[in-house]
């Protein structure tokens, strides 16, 4: 299969199950909303090392929010319930709250399961926090230097996908590039998906474990690493001179599927040799995104 | 459309007629003839049923329409924990007493005691939403323990007297005392208004969670909610500092 002369490998990405929250952060104006939503999603690109997975999904109109003011819908994923709410205790309370104007929301009211966060982050008001019911919902109010912080009691999560992806197979490190960002474009503001990684794009795919250091949990995927070509067990053609990834969560299949169909058909440009996919061989995560039903999908919709 | 049931008022109340007696909370769930068996009081006259007073078509329905002149029917909503009363027309004295849940609409005015304690009671609604589309008599939401009062007309005097949480927001002229004896809750003020002397200024601001009530009620319930209302800033005092003092009431700037 090619798309505009790029071919597309027979391969799937395999992606896991996480638990994810959708946070809804408003402010006096889109600048201060989105200014705490890049601290709160920082240092979140993958849970290996972070903990948690997080990105914004796209900017809110205020016809959107609960409070009629611009804001920001964030994901952020996690391994675990437990998980999560910890999650976003540390960075609602530290980057969220801390920040000029902004309020916080549940963002996935309609969730069965809930985890409790502003009625944890109500301690900071040391006893001089009240709380308010409106449209049977509880937010918080926590008095702070600025005046208060209106943040909502318990966030809705559920079930979501982590480590959806595709390799853009490129002649050089520039083309790769180019097709990456492509690639990234195209995703901003699908609806239900964050791309974690700086810029949405990853150099450094990885495999599971280590060759070399004992309980090592993740370790560079050198099969799809040019200079290693000839000293591994190389997944990479002749022409290949440099490998990106982009990495898609989501709230569910159908937001994954279309994001990683859109990305793939705009990274599909000049310098790119083929599209592939990381896996582990079907073993570790249920969610299998088979990268030519997914294209086909597309030429069948278009 | 939200299906409802309609009770019209066959002809003009000539005395008051108490109405708490009606069993309110299950009313949606009944058929009409159910409805009708429903026993109010008339003064000087004794019990009636709901059936000689309305016509009622409909039931059973999640929405319960009353239609007439009621400014004499106390007690509408007595017991309200869900489902929706809307009242075309004026309503009478303690609306929604000892309501928990619901919403109860007056496209009209309502009485004195609104959402209020019962007589020798301490608490009010504890929960549910009231609506009024016109003004309300004294003593609205007098030790309201929960839940959400909004008067878009003006409110009489002792409006969330000895309140203890919950919201009473009024668009016109609020009267003497609002909150007094309060402890905690908030009362919004958009038209003129006099604190108590036992409330201090505490700040100008925009109270955020405000921001969410005023969206809340322009989006759900056609309150007409104006952008500078939503943007503005408000006066607020704490109070009653003779009581716990975690009350307050945010006045509007125009």
């Amino acid at each position: 299969m090619r798309v505009r002369g790029v071919a597309i490998e027979d391969t799937f990405a395999e992606a896991f199950t996480m638990r994810v929250a959708r946070v809804i952060i408003t402010a006096g104006s889109l600048r201060w909303a989105r200014e705490a939503a890049l601290k709160m999603t920082g240092f979140a690109t993958s849970v290996i090392g972070c903990k948690c997975e997080a990105g914004i999904e796209r900017a809110l109109t205020e016809a959107e929010t609960p409070d009629g003011r611009p804001g920001i819908s964030v994901l952020l994923l996690t391994l675990s319930k437990d998980d999560l709410s910890q999650r976003l205790i540390e960075r609602i309370g530290q980057t969220v709250l801390t920040c000029p104007t902004t309020s916080c929301f549940d963002g996935l009211p309609e969730a069965a399961e809930r985890v409790r966060v502003g009625s944890a982050l109500r301690l900071f008001g040391d006893g001089f926090q009240g709380s308010k019911v409106i449209g049977g919902r509880r937010f918080w109010r926590i008095p702070v230097m600025e005046g208060e912080f209106l943040v909502e009691e318990k966030f809705g999560l559920q079930k979501g996908i982590g480590g959806g992806n595709f390799l853009i197979l490129a002649s050089t490190a520039d083309a790769a590039l180019a097709a990456a960002e492509a690639g990234v474009n195209a995703i901003a503001g699908v609806p239900g998906v964050i791309l974690p990684f700086p810029g949405g794009v990853v150099r450094s795919g990885s495999k599971v474990g280590s060759r070399r250091v004992k309980g090592m949990i993740a370790s560079t995927n050198d099969a799809f690493c040019p200079t290693l070509r000839v000293v591994t067990t190389t997944a990479l053609p002749e022409t290949v001179n440099s490998v990106l990834e982009i990495v898609v969560d989501g709230t569910d299949v159908d937001a994954v599927s279309r994001a990683l169909r859109l990305g793939i058909e705009a990274a599909c440009g000049d310098g790119v040799v083929a599209i592939s996919a990381g896996n582990f061989g079907g073993k570790l995560g249920p969610h299998h995104f088979y990268l030519r039903r997914i294209m086909s999908a597309e030429a069948m919709a278009s | 459309m939200t299906p409802e049931a309609t009770l019209t008022l066959r002809a003009p109340l000539r005395q008051r007629v108490d109405a708490s007696t009606v069993a309110w909370a299950t009313l949606t769930g009944l058929m009409a003839t159910e409805i009708g068996a429903q026993k109010a009081w008339v003064e000087g006259e004794g019990s009636a049923r709901l059936g000689d007073l309305f016509d009622i078509r409909g039931a059973p329905a999640p929405r319960i329409r009353l239609v007439g002149d009621l400014a004499l029917l106390d007690g509408i909503g007595t017991g309200l924990a869900a489902g929706e009363i809307v009242v075309e027309g004026d309503a009478g004295w303690h609306l929604g007493r000892g309501m928990s849940g619901g919403l109860i609409e007056v496209r009209g005015n309502v009485g004195p005691h609104a959402g209020a304690a019962e007589p020798g009671a301490k608490r009010g609604i504890t929960g549910g939403e009231i609506i009024v589309r016109g003004s309300a008599g004294r003593q609205l939401g007098a030790g309201l323990r929960r839940g959400l009062i909004v008067v878009e007309g003006d409110a009489d005097a002792g409006a969330g007297r000895a309140m203890l949480a919950g919201s009473i927001v009024v668009f016109g002229r609020i009267g003497p005392d609002p909150g007094l004896w309060s402890k905690r809750g908030s009362i919004v003020a958009f038209g003129a208004l006099t604190p108590p002397t036992s409330y201090r200024y505490a700040c100008t601001y925009r109270p955020p969670h405000l921001s969410v009530t005023l969206t809340y009620l322009k989006a759900r319930r056609g309150v007409p909610i104006t952008p500078e209302r939503l943007t503005g800033l408000y006066r607020r005092y704490s109070g009653d500092l003779a009581e716990l003092g975690a009350g307050e009431i945010l006045a509007w700037i125009p």
